[in-house]
């Protein structure tokens, strides 16, 4: 008598699972298999457009890209899954290192992608750039005390910079980057001193440090450049008084250039369907997706020639840094450690 | 072969093999060399978080169980059921909530935030788990013990350290171990506030390292340590027993509170669900508003109740089994619950990732293809259950442990065999605490996240996925909305069981299977 509620709850569930198995199994039509770390609703549309125009469906299964690596390394030969995209060069590095992608060279990807945003061998194309800006509170900083990133760990600036966790790949990237261009020992001083500069503990996401800026909890901070458009395009009009309040610097157009990093994809090393894989790849750096990629998500479009969304194109022009992407994963490693050895976590 | 012991080997072998597969693959590798300054900042932080959030849940939902099941003030009733209302929201909810409500600049200028941020979420996040197991233990108290220490005189106060407290000590434990172990297990809200505890550490050491190996290592101390703290609770509890003074039930007596007693106990169950559920809900409410639109929710929703309908009923029956076998006394049982305990103080990505291990070993051998549709959903369910379990199997223990031995003894000696004690004896008596250890699993199951993200099968997204996909992508507008039916879907069946806990008090047919 207990157990009469549980018992019809275990068989609703036992035929639930039937039917989802069922539906996984149905569609014997076109499939292209995608694990993605990157959960936008603009990527779902791209898929849409793609099934479309190619018939072919693409099934999704979005999680962080370090999850999603160890699943593709359990799952090995066996796996299902035929793309693996990432939102950062650091991350796909890994999956090639790891052995999970393969080589995919086309002449359309080679046309389409410019030499400096993919994988030399063709493990992982990117199809969109992402600068990593600071931000700075307009009343109480000129914008020229931060033209590059080594201002941010000057003395002027005690107590008055928030930054996020170091666990995130975006700021394990930068620092790859400046481990690249100028040494380990250079990368440990800046880190050190930004680190001494620290208004708070690092908390919160890329959004949080923006709005502390704002707040005055600090006077600037590092982001990828999309959240600060997106706070200026929110439909809570607290983040749109929030983006007014401060500015936005591409750093090092003096110098080096700004830090830049990718999304991208790759085909697994396993697809069932590379075919599909390779045209779902084509696609992504296709005119047509780009075009409709370029107002979905706020990031610059992988060719020059496609013009970004408006109020991307409202911060105007910068010069990117030139290092290659394969730097960002060879020293995430030594980054890490030396995030560890100056207390930034 | 004795059926109970058998299904006992059967659910441990099932709940514990991903954790020991975190053991033995924290051995495969040697130890990096940040691990050492990790392990020593990720320990003391989950130590202190422990202490504080842990602490303040453990005493809060004592006092609220307390409040409502002995004494009498306005609004009683209600608070009865309304105080359980924040186990439907899970803890990296709250903590973005809060976050984007109270930042410096935000609506309330007064930031939760950094080490007592989290420490505050926890206690009025997580209180409800205590609440209710003491709420279960109050309500099926004998009365002629209350009753005679009234006789004695004895007031509310001494009334409820003398005699119901100690009578309830086995149900505030049991909810208080899993209050403290959801606390250890956590990684949302602690990485959010920018702690370094070892759940952070693990991720720091996977993510950031790239050094899943050496994360593991770090998983393993975790539940090293959740071992230990069993261990010592159980030697606490020692073999004291908890024989039942009466078999006649009776409502239980309760205190009138004088007025400024009165006023203060209504305020301190309002401030409790406000914190708890209300003020960052209306606040997701208000962001989800702002957006517009639900988003595409519908499928998700049937994704989530369906996954937590089947992980409940699974893991119940399997921490049914655990619980039964350890109160008969045998080895295995014993020795299933602590693996059980392991699982349920290990991030839920870290038991994912020991179901993946020896998923993919499965597969080296032959026995499996592909981790696609059924299969994945399989290794959910799995990843639930040994997650879950020991938040099935402490309720049913606790409400084990109230069973008097004599009534086994007689059972025994009407020739009862242990698969008829158990489905006469035993389940009936510890039915409020069964009805407990559902619902919670239910709702566990329905917040879970980093499981679901990890093992789920191609285009099945559940509502704490794909909350988590905008709150990732830091579209907090977006993630509102799924949120709030999280909490939502959760709310109905924990007050249906609410309801159920608070009228099996009545007792007709525990009473009756009593004095059977």
């Amino acid at each position: 008598m207990t157990f009469s509620p549980s018992r019809r709850a275990f068989t609703l569930g036992a035929s639930a699972m039937a039917l989802a198995a069922c539906s996984q199994d149905a569609g014997a039509n076109e499939v292209v298999n995608v694990y993605s770390a990157r959960h936008y609703d603009s990527d779902r549309r791209l898929y849409e457009a793609f099934e479309e125009s190619t018939g072919i469906s693409v099934r999704a299964l979005t999680g962080s890209a370090e999850q999603l690596l160890e699943r593709l390394r359990a799952e090995g030969e066996a796996t299902e899954a035929d793309l693996v995209v990432a939102a950062d060069a650091g991350n796909l590095w890994r999956l090639k290192d790891a052995g999970l992608l393969q080589n995919t060279v086309t002449p359309t990807l080679e046309t389409s992608v410019p030499a400096g945003l993919h994988d030399p061998d063709g493990a992982y194309w990117g199809f969109t750039r992402r600068a990593r800006v600071i931000i700075y509170r307009r009343d109480a900083v000129q914008p020229e005390e931060l033209a590059s990133y080594d201002n941010l760990a000057d003395a002027r600036f005690r107590n008055q910079i928030v930054m996020r966790s170091s666990t995130n790949v975006y700021q394990l990237s930068t620092l790859a980057s400046r481990i690249e261009r100028l040494g380990v020992e250079n990368a440990r001083a800046w880190a050190a001193g930004v680190r001494a500069n620290f208004a708070r503990d690092p908390q919160g996401s890329d959004t949080d440090q923006i709005r502390a800026v704002a707040a005055g909890e600090a006077q600037a901070t590092v982001c990828n450049h999309y959240y600060y458009l997106r706070l200026q395009q929110s439909d809570d009009p607290a983040d749109r008084e929030t983006a007014e309040k401060v500015g936005l610097i591409f750093p090092d157009q003096n110098g080096a250039g700004t830090h830049v990093n990718i999304s991208g994809a790759g085909v697994t090393a396993h697809a069932k369907r590379r075919d599909n894989a390779v045209r779902l790849l084509e696609y992504l750096v296709s005119d047509e997706a780009q075009t409709l990629l370029a107002p979905l998500n706020d990031e610059f479009p992988i060719r020059p020639e496609i013009a970004p969304a408006p109020a991307l194109a409202a911060l105007g022009a910068f010069r990117a840094e030139d290092i290659p992407l394969s730097a960002l994963g060879e020293n995430q490693a030594e980054a890490a450690r030396i995030f560890e050895e100056v207390g930034w976590r | 072969m004795n059926p109970v012991a058998v299904a006992a080997a059967c659910a441990t072998l099932i709940c514990a093999s991903p954790a020991l597969a975190v053991f033995a693959f924290a051995l495969s590798g040697e130890a990096p060399s940040f691990g050492g300054a990790l392990l020593r900042d990720g320990a003391i932080g989950t130590f202190s978080l422990i202490a504080a959030g842990g602490g303040g849940a453990i005493m809060l939902g004592a006092a609220a169980a307390w409040l409502v099941s002995l004494c009498r003030f306005p609004g009683r009733a209600v608070f009865e059921w309304l105080l359980v209302v924040p186990l439907a929201a899970p803890s990296y909810v709250l903590a973005y909530a809060y976050a984007s409500l109270t930042w410096a600049g935000g609506a309330i200028d007064f930031p939760v935030a950094g080490f007592w941020g989290a420490a505050f979420i926890y206690a009025v996040g997580l209180y409800p788990y205590v609440y209710l197991a003491a709420r279960a233990a109050f309500a099926s108290q004998s009365v002629c013990a209350l009753e005679a220490a009234r006789t004695l005189g004895a007031k509310p106060w001494a009334l409820f350290r003398r005699v119901a407290l100690p009578l309830a000590r086995p149900g505030i434990v049991a909810g208080g171990a899993l209050a403290l172990m959801e606390i250890a297990a956590d990684y949302g809200a602690a990485q959010h506030f920018g702690l370094t505890t070892l759940s952070t550490a693990v991720f720091r050491a996977w993510y950031a390292h790239g050094e899943p190996v050496a994360a593991l290592q770090i998983a393993s101390v975790l539940l090293l340590a959740a071992l230990v703290f069993l261990v010592i609770e159980r030697r606490a509890r020692g073999r004291a027993a908890y024989a039942g003074g009466s078999t006649r039930w009776r409502p239980l007596p309760r205190y009138d509170l004088p007025p400024l007693a009165q006023a203060a106990a209504v305020i301190f169950c309002v401030a409790l669900v406000t914190f708890g559920a209300f003020l960052p809900l209306a606040w997701l409410a208000r962001l989800a508003l702002l957006y517009g639109g639900l988003g595409d929710v519908a499928q998700p929703l049937i994704n989530s109740l369906l996954l937590a309908g089947t992980g409940a009923v699974v893991t119940l029956v399997l921490a049914a089994a655990i619980a039964a076998s350890a109160r008969r006394g045998k080895m295995i049982g014993k020795a299933a619950l602590f693996a059980a305990a392991m699982g349920y103080a290990a991030p839920g990505a870290v038991i994912a990732l020991g179901a993946l291990s020896l998923f993919g070993l499965a597969r080296e051998v032959g026995w499996i293809g592909g981790l696609g549709g059924a299969l994945a959903l399989c290794a959910l369910i799995w990843a639930y259950a040994a997650r879950f379990a020991s938040a099935g199997a402490g309720p049913i223990d606790a409400g084990l442990a109230r069973l008097s031995n004599s009534l086994d003894a007689s059972a025994r000696t009407l020739g009862a065999g242990p698969l008829k004690r158990l489905m006469r004896v035993d389940m009936p008596i510890a039915g409020p605490s069964l009805a407990a250890g559902a619902l919670i699993l239910f709702v566990e199951i329905l917040k879970e996240l980093p499981a679901t993200l990890i093992l789920r099968p191609f285009d099945f997204d559940t509502l704490s996925v794909i909350a988590y996909s905008y709150a990732s992508d830091e579209r907090l507008l977006q993630a509102a909305a799924p949120s709030l039916l999280i909490f939502l879907a959760g709310l109905a069946p924990i007050l249906v069981l609410s309801h159920g806990i608070t009228r099996a008090r009545a007792g007709a047919r525990a009473g009756a299977a009593a004095t059977a």
